[in-house]
């Protein structure tokens, strides 16, 4: 299509041009057909940058993003496909499982056939999959191609505006007036002029036609909410660096230390609470159930500062922080974020302050500490005898072959087998199997082992060793344990402070764009004939208050609303 | 200012090209937390029952077979025997086995292997670090690792019999 792109004024504009660039007169072939019609004013009826006669590869690609239709259809898409990783869990949520089979056992045992599909269709992980990452990747570009598109040419038309404008151009405005003038034009201008300014219009003049601009800066709002925009984007993509993100989970039981993976931080959980309201404080359709008012682990953060890659010895920590972390009271250090995530009543031995005991005068020789994770000691000094340790089973149990093993790596059940040297005791000393859990069974096992170490001539059954005094005012005596296991989530997400600038730039534009009107009047004088035009971008009525205030003042009383040109048209 | 449109264009697009082929890369290739076949084992460096160090590349180049097993896990226990065999079997021919043991007490896995009478080296995992590292789902699992450094084979559950260890060690060793 061949199109004549060189105005009546001499102006040579770009193909895609609809209005002049230089004195507005109407070039869209869609515009002339209509001589009333209103006049499309959007970028000013400049050309996109983009457009071109003969576009090649590179450019049919920047075209193609450089469409808002295309940008539409995107969104909307990208919000279908959102919307898709809504109808059952995401995998990311479960916590516990990393591999397929086990997401995909999961996803057909509580969904059923439904979520084998949802499944296999990669739902389950909608936002981290290919096809929605390219899709928000498309929408960036296009936020950058769309408003570069745009904005370059906007601010060249706006920042070089012809003061006297085609009379089409002006006459074909939203708002509208003509007259015929009784005052001496160039001092009426003048005039006009002024009142505008008061209501704080930038005014130009020139040999009887007038430009009066207000709030030009709002027409830039859009642009900015895109830059705001895009810096979110490429934030939360940033969060694919690894160090800049990380979520896990870290289970403590109460005094139970660890190192957060990946971190040269330890944590340890010194008290676990779960509190419930009681009846008073509930509502009567609550009262008598069990409402959950605080969940808090009492924790403490370590940073390692010696040995800590070091298999040979323990890590020399440093206490950094502590913190109460509560349900909305995460504790933070640096960048790490702590949150309390859930529990588990689980009682868990940590260790016992037991008496060796000689079976038959009762007599006591003294007390000694067990710690049933790593009892790394293995001799204890009580009294005048020497207990070697000699075999620790966290959880006993018997294997097929009868051998003692332990079932697991928790202290269930855990044994102690000593070997007692001191005096009056044989050369090779004496074996006692020790079963702190206060509870039959343990006993039962103890007493049956040490029979049978009786038996082969190991033990004698002159010693004892056993906790004294194991409650004392109800509570637990010479036993310490863990009544709850915490789960903390432990998260690092560096991209949060760039999310936040993103989305208050975004919102510093929309701000601008929303509370504020681009608003401008052109106004020429021919002969005694007068012809006034009004754009603005939104609120009409406050541009056609604007108009009829200035021009009454000026003494020509026009109501607001017959200015009006939309409604003639109509 | 249409003078540097062009270059403005390109940069642009290849940014685009940059950074989204970044995040679209990043989510085809997730990957898998169990190491298979083909893998490159990730390092460790730990200390064995003589407190002695080791780390992964102290046997580079080396047939090596790493061996995840505990004491509260009956086919791990059951199979040391015949792992030991086989250690002493092949072991003048440069063959080398380690054991890594699940993060128990060096007391509980101490006696265990007086009992049982290994000699390859055992070495104690902290905090299942190095479990985690290799993706462990079940117990026992034994990686074959050739020279080259790449896993051969992947093995979940007990060999049990020396047999089978066997046939496997052939293969790595032929490797």
């Amino acid at each position: 299509m061949f199109q004549n792109t060189k105005c009546e004024c001499g102006h040579q504009n770009p193909i895609g041009t609809v209005l002049c660039e230089s004195c507005g007169k109407p070039l869209d072939e869609g515009l002339l057909k209509d001589e009333n019609a209103q006049l499309e004013m959007r970028y000013d009826g400049v050309a996109r940058r983009s457009q071109k006669a003969n576009p090649h590869v590179v450019d049919r690609i920047w075209n193609f993003f450089s469409s808002v239709k295309i940008a539409v259809y995107l969104i909307v898409i990208t919000l279908i496909g959102a919307s898709l990783g809504t109808i059952f869990q995401q995998e990311s949520t479960l916590i516990n499982m990393t591999e397929r089979s086990e997401f995909a056992a999961f996803y057909k045992e509580k969904y059923g056939t439904v979520g084998v599909i949802y499944h296999a269709l990669g739902l389950s992980r909608t936002y981290e999959s290919w096809w929605f990452i390219t899709l928000l990747v498309m929408i960036g570009t296009s936020l950058v191609v769309c408003s570069l598109d745009r904005v370059l040419p906007l601010y060249r038309a706006l920042s070089k505006q012809q003061i006297r404008k085609h009379l089409q151009f002006i006459t074909r405005q939203q708002v509208v007036y003509v007259g015929t003038l009784k005052d001496e034009p160039k001092e009426w201008v003048g005039r006009f002029g002024q009142e505008l300014k008061r209501k704080r219009y930038r005014v130009w003049q020139e040999n009887g036609a007038l430009l009066a601009e207000k709030n030009r800066f709002s027409r830039w709002g859009p642009y900015i909410n895109h830059i705001g925009l895009i810096i979110f984007l490429l934030a939360v993509l940033g969060r694919s660096i690894p160090s800049w993100h990380m979520d896990q989970y870290l289970s403590l039981y109460e005094g139970e230390t660890r190192q957060i993976p990946g971190t040269n931080y330890y944590l340890k959980s010194d008290k676990f609470t779960v509190d419930y309201y009681n009846d008073s404080e509930l509502a009567n359709n609550q009262k008598g159930t069990k409402v959950v008012k605080l969940y808090e682990t009492q924790a403490r953060l370590y940073e390692c500062t010696d040995a800590c890659d070091d298999p040979l010895a323990e890590p020399v920590l440093k206490e950094v922080m502590q913190h109460e972390i509560r349900v909305n009271s995460a504790l933070t250090y640096k960048g790490l974020s702590i949150y309390q995530n859930s529990y588990q009543e689980r009682v868990r031995l940590i260790s016992v302050h037991p008496t060796l005991l000689d079976v038959g005068t009762g007599e006591a020789f003294g007390t000694f500490d067990l710690l049933m994770d790593h009892p790394d000691r293995n001799q204890f000094q009580v009294g005048d005898y020497t207990l070697k340790l000699n075999d620790y089973y966290p959880d006993f149990s018997l294997d097929e072959q009868k051998r003692p093993m332990t079932k697991s790596r928790d202290p269930n059940n855990p044994a102690f087998v000593f070997r007692i040297f001191g005096p009056g005791v044989q050369s090779k000393g004496e074996i006692y199997i020790y079963f702190p859990l206060p509870n039959e069974k343990s006993k039962y096992y103890e007493q049956v082992l040490n029979e049978s170490f009786k038996i082969r001539g190991d033990n004698t059954g002159r010693f004892a060793v056993k906790v004294e005094n194991p409650i004392v005012d109800g509570k637990m005596n010479n036993i310490e344990y863990s009544e709850y296991t915490t789960y903390l989530n432990i998260r690092v997400d560096k991209a949060m402070p760039y999310i936040w600038v993103g989305a208050a730039i975004s919102m510093i534009g929309l701000i601008m764009g929303f509370y504020w009107q681009h608003r401008r009047i052109w106004l020429r004088v021919d002969g005694d004939k007068l012809s006034l035009g009004g754009h603005t971008n939104k609120n009409s009525f406050g541009l056609r208050a604007d108009v009829a205030w200035a021009l009454g003042r000026s003494g020509i009383e026009v109501s607001p609303k017959s200015l009006d040109n939309r409604r003639n048209s109509r | 200012m249409g003078r540097y449109r062009k270059p403005i264009q390109y940069v642009i697009l290849a940014f685009v090209l940059l950074i989204g082929g970044f995040a679209i890369g990043n989510s085809l290739f997730t990957k898998s937390v169990v190491l298979a076949k083909g893998d490159k084992p990730p390092s460790f460096r730990l200390a064995d029952l003589n407190s002695q160090v080791h780390e992964l590349k102290d046997y580079e180049g080396k047939p090596l077979i790493i061996n995840f097993w505990g004491t509260f896990c009956p086919p791990c226990r059951n199979e040391m025997p015949a792992l030991q065999q086989q250690y002493e079997k092949w072991k003048g021919q440069g063959l080398e086995l380690i054991g890594i043991n699940l993060s128990e007490d060096r007391l509980t896995v101490d006696s265990f292997i007086r009992q049982i009478g290994v000699d390859f080296p055992i070495l104690l995992d902290k905090d299942k670090k190095t479990e985690k590292a290799y993706g462990l789902k079940q117990y026992p699992t034994t990686f074959f690792i050739t020279p080259a450094g790449k896993i051969q084979e992947v093995v979940i559950g007990g060999l049990l019999t020396e047999d089978e260890i066997e046939k496997r060690v052939e293969r790595l060793m032929q490797s």
